[in-house]
């Protein structure tokens, strides 16, 4: 009984550690959006300090974050919505057909999610161009597509294929159409799936910079993690902002992801139904 | 507003000659109106009239002449109806999105941002303008542009085949910023004349490790930091130099360079252990926290370190010499027009080129933070007695800088990668000094006959003889 | 594993029973658009950069010229190119086993915790690091590393460790990023090995803790072999993201000290767009692709037979 009580304690004491390290680093990211600069760097450092907001002000002001923020938006929901509306029937078709080349279009898909993204910029640049499509922030919606549909398809085959088939059949009695199945019957089962590579997919798409950068440059089409990243050419840094920005950028993805928590015990299992 | 009141004034005396004028008789006043009205035709609001809902891009950096060009741009939209954008880049990404940019012809941007080893390459693709288009142009060409108001070292940056690319805009000179009061601490009552007297007798009693405190420190981060700031400072004043390109030699390894760089090394014990990681922010950030006394930065640092918490106790002065002279970091950029896009736009680039780098417009900016190359208001008492930087900067400028302080070669990118490596090689201490520059004479020899770069290259400094 | 009761509905049909047409094409109709767009949008630049990766091509001096197979034996070799390679698959071998390792650990812990609200904040709380973009991961980094006066060296200095010279230093500041990797991707790991965990049917773990008290057989022969799915998908997944990490090493310090932190990626990313010789860059970058490919047929063939 001792025994069970210790371990108990250690077991909490090793959660509670996991904890303070994860959350650490954002916790100094936070609070160096609300120190002065040389509070930010004085060693011993300032643990009690008061608050200054202006640093979200500036970001706000000065960088437009909030703009920034409304295309990162966009693009996300753009880019996860097609996504989904491409890859969801990609999975279903993958997890419930038996037929000649799937294991390499199943493959095809991994392929992509391994695609080095130096390999896609230079022709899509160049391609975008001709298409006069920089600073359109339809290309990015298209060209996270490359990293998107691999992850909803490779999380929803596995989604699909947990869906008892007795139930599609006895609706396919009922006179429902393979489509009619896929859409009444089984989307409606597979929610944590869409909602766990909905979430991932959205935080791949929301973070992305290397495309970003190179596609929509434009003042009004930045994303909201290049303007935090203007900053990144290391001549002056000016950190109470970048922090402040850093943290208007991450806090809808935390949101989301507290949104989502829930379903990523069922949403998440990548081929572990058989 | 200042400007303002100014120009305001100089209109009502203009009025007030007309009216004496008058007395003079209708002939006389005819002809000189006549004159007057050659003499002062220009405007930039009717110049711009044809071109007024135009829009344009600018290509700038985040930096605070840029901030302060931002800040000043509206009253050039509301004097002439052209809508200008900024986009904003690190410096690390400006070359390759404007590359990118003129290689697809994706006609982004209108107003181009050039570094001052990048003019070679612009104007050898043909991607960019040469200006004398533009002055020649009297409906464009503001009278009083005065292009020899800019320093010549500016010009010849960037004048290529002898002719004129870019107004310089944001303009650098490496200048020695140190700590008064830790300097006085340690005994001394001025900074340090020679690099020799920095390492020997101050860099020694103002490092205290044991308290983390160091006597200089140099950034030295990889990249264009490592080549500019961190090589390129400790070749020219021992005499060395990259490369002779009249006879395409490579000379990082000679006799001088090699002294130069080992003195380089010798630095190293009184530098904060980690210098080989840190960047411009860092080293201004140390200086900052008193964690070192004196640090080598650009110009276009004093707004920052004059708003930090030792202000008071900042001192400025010139870059040490060397045994061979003084050779001061130099640095900065110039605007060009891209010769891709519609003609209205580039007419509409050149003038928001020709007003940004205007003489008229070189005090307010330098007021909002900015760094210019323009003599006449870097050089007024006025001014200097506002910013400390100018004085040694502009001296710096007129004495003790090149053009060419890093070579302006069309391969320069690919250059400034292979220095940048070998040099944070051996300022790790990876390989020693004579074997490291022979590597890097070795690499930068071969990447120069391979790719033909020889015949690309700009030599300024003849330029500078010319006025 | 056969007894579960997904059967494909068209099952092993088609060597048996001719199947009609219509049931043929059913299954392109539900995978042809992302066929497409990814064919498109993934399988066009490759090709255009196949074809580059022969061309002899330094943006902005000129034209590109066809130069064989030049730019492969350039590429292979430069010791940049190979040592970046090397520092990269350095990378995958340290950090990946760590990060499974921790990983299945924290899984574990969430699933044996019994405190409700601990499970649950720590569940909302492995979601974060993901959730920060990669190059604020490494800006904080850069702050919180930094020798003299970043908050790691302090709170060491605490407990009474001398500074260490974490970013300057060739050796530390591979440790720093393979560090900062794991406390990046860790939580995600534990999270789809958490997801994969909570596959075992509570019958099966119930059998089997009446049979032993014993915590490793039960977890050899009971939770592990649900598990092996989800440590393949992590393998792949976590494979492809450190061969594709740029933002967070990048944003640290550029790959340096010297190189001593330049993977793969920026050593591409520095040939491509900052010495413009696009050519050379393009044949790394397939051979790269190659090599992900190889690794990820790797895995799958070893450990992943969900497909078959």
């Amino acid at each position: 009984m001792a025994k069970q009580v210790i371990f108990r304690i250690l077991h909490t004491i090793g959660i509670l550690l996991i904890l303070v390290v994860i959350l650490f680093p954002l916790y100094w990211m936070v609070a160096a959006s609300l120190k002065t600069e040389s509070q930010i760097f004085s060693i011993p450092p300032v643990w009690r300090f008061t608050p200054h907001f202006s640093a979200y002000a500036q970001a706000i002001r000065q960088d437009d974050v909030l703009g920034a923020l409304l295309n990162s938006l966009i693009v996300t929901v753009g880019s996860v919505g097609l996504g989904l509306l491409v890859g969801a029937p990609a999975a279903y078709g993958i997890a419930r057909y038996q037929f000649r080349g799937r294991r390499d279009v199943w493959f095809w898909y991994v392929t992509n999610w391994m695609l080095v993204p130096v390999v896609v910029l230079i022709p899509f640049y160049l391609t975008a161009s001709r298409l006069h499509l920089i600073n359109n922030l339809i290309v990015l919606v298209l060209v996270y597509q490359v990293f998107v549909v691999p992850l909803v398809v490779w999380l929803m085959v596995d989604q699909f294929r947990s869906v008892p088939i007795d139930l599609e059949e006895a609706a396919q009695l009922d006179g429902l159409g393979r489509f009619g199945v896929f859409l009444r019957i089984c989307l409606p089962l597979v929610k944590p799936g869409i909602a766990v590579s909905a979430i991932l997919a959205g935080i791949f798409a929301w973070n992305d910079l290397l495309y970003g950068f190179i596609l929509t440059p434009g003042r009004s089409v930045r994303t909201a993690p290049m303007i935090v990243l203007t900053y990144l050419g290391g001549y002056i840094v000016p950190w109470p902002k970048v922090m402040a920005g850093a943290t208007l950028v991450c806090a809808p993805v935390i949101i989301g992801g507290i949104v989502v928590h829930k379903y990523i015990a069922r949403g998440l299992t990548l081929g572990a139904v058989k | 507003m200042k400007r303002r009141v100014a120009r305001r004034a100089a209109l009502l005396h203009k009025e007030e000659d007309f009216r004496t004028m008058r007395k003079w008789g209708l002939l006389a006043a005819t002809a000189v109106m006549a004159m007057c009205t050659h003499a002062w035709a220009w405007s930039l609001k009717d110049a711009a009239a044809p071109y007024k809902g135009t829009s344009i891009t600018v290509v700038g950096l985040d930096r605070p002449s840029y901030a302060a060009a931002q800040q000043l741009t509206p009253e050039f939209t509301k004097e002439t109806g052209i809508d200008v954008n900024w986009v904003t880049f690190p410096y690390e990404d400006s070359l390759k999105e404007e590359t990118l940019n003129f290689v697809s012809d994706s006609q982004q941007f209108d107003v181009i941002l050039s570094d001052v080893v990048w003019p070679v390459t612009f104007v050898d693709a043909g991607w960019v303008l040469p200006l004398q288009h533009f002055l020649d142009d009297k409906k464009l060409a503001d009278p009083d542009v005065d292009v020899k108001d800019f320093f010549p070292v500016w010009r010849a940056s960037f004048t290529v085949d002898g002719k004129l690319y870019g107004l310089p805009f944001d303009s650098y000179a490496g200048l020695l910023y140190y700590n008064k009061s830790m300097l006085k601490a340690a005994g001394f009552d001025s900074p340090p004349a020679t690099w020799d007297d920095l390492l020997k007798t101050y860099a020694p009693k103002l490092t205290d490790k044991g308290k983390g405190v160091f006597g200089y420190a140099l950034q030295s981060a990889r990249g264009e930091t490592q080549t500019a700031d961190a090589f390129a400072r400790f070749l020219w004043p021992w005499g060395g130099r990259f490369l002779n390109i009249g006879k395409k030699e490579i000379l990082v390894n000679d006799a001088q360079s090699q002294a130069g760089i080992e003195f380089r090394q010798s630095l190293l014990p009184y530098m904060p252990p980690g210098i080989v990681s840190d960047d411009h922010s860092q080293v201004v950030e140390m200086l900052m926290q008193k964690r070192v006394a004196m640090i080598t930065e650009w110009s276009a640092f004093y707004p920052t370190l004059s708003k930090s918490p030792i202000a008071d106790d900042l001192g400025i002065a010139m870059e040490p010499k060397g045994p061979d002279g003084t050779y001061s970091a130099f640095g900065g950029f110039a605007y060009m027009v891209s010769s891709q896009v519609p003609k209205a736009k580039q007419d509409a680039a050149w003038l928001f080129v020709q007003w940004l780098t205007s003489k008229e417009m070189a005090k307010p900016l330098i007021e909002h933070g900015a760094v210019v190359a323009r003599q006449g208001a870097d050089e007024d008492p006025s001014i200097q007695a506002k910013f400390p930087n100018l004085a040694p900067m502009v001296k710096t400028w007129e004495t003790a800088t090149v053009p060419d302080w890093r070579p302006q070669l069309q391969c320069y990118p690919r250059f400034s990668d292979i220095v940048s490596d070998w040099g944070s090689r051996i300022e790790l201490k990876q390989v020693d000094v004579k074997q490291g520059l022979d590597s890097m004479a070795k690499s930068l020899t071969a990447y120069m006959d391979s790719s033909h770069c020889w015949e690309h290259t700009n030599t300024p400094e003849k330029y500078m003889k010319q006025d | 594993m056969d007894e579960t009761s997904v059967v494909p509905m068209t099952g092993t049909a088609d060597e048996a029973i001719p199947v009609p047409l219509s049931e043929r094409l059913a299954p392109w109709f539900f995978v042809a658009p992302s066929l497409i767009l990814l064919l498109a949008i993934g399988l066009y630049p490759v090709v255009f950069t196949f074809v580059i990766s022969f061309k002899y091509w330094v943006m902005g001096m000129g034209a590109p010229e066809w130069t064989g197979i030049a730019n492969y034996l350039s590429a292979l070799g430069s010791s940049d190119f190979s040592d970046a390679v090397v520092r990269t698959l350095v990378l995958v071998v340290i950090s990946l086993p760590v990060q499974l390792v921790l990983g299945l650990l924290i899984a574990l812990a969430l699933d044996s915790t019994h405190i409700a609200l601990l499970r649950r904040l720590l569940q909302i709380c492995l979601v974060i690091p993901i959730a920060i973009t990669p190059a604020v991961v490494g800006l904080l980094t850069a702050l919180m590393f930094n020798q003299q006066l970043g908050i790691v060296n302090y709170l060491l200095g605490r407990i009474g460790i001398a500074p260490v010279n974490w970013l300057g230093d060739t050796t530390n500041a591979f440790i720093t990023v393979i560090l900062v990797q794991i406390w990046e991707w860790t939580p995600f790991v534990a999270l789809v090995l958490s997801a994969a965990l909570a596959t075992v049917p509570k019958d099966i773990e119930e059998a089997a803790m009446l049979e032993t008290e014993r915590w490793w057989p039960r977890f050899r022969s009971v939770q592990l072999p649900f598990m092996w799915p989800g440590i393949t998908a992590a393998l792949v997944f976590q494979t492809a993201f450190t061969l594709k990490e740029f933002d967070m090493i990048y944003s640290i310090e550029k790959g340096g000290p010297g190189t001593a932190t330049e993977v793969a990626m920026l050593q591409i990313e520095r040939l491509a767009f900052r010495g413009f010789d696009i050519g050379v860059a393009a044949a790394e970058s397939i051979l790269m692709l190659i090599l992900s490919i190889v690794l990820a047929r790797i895995y799958i063939r070893l450990f992943y037979r969900e497909i078959d």
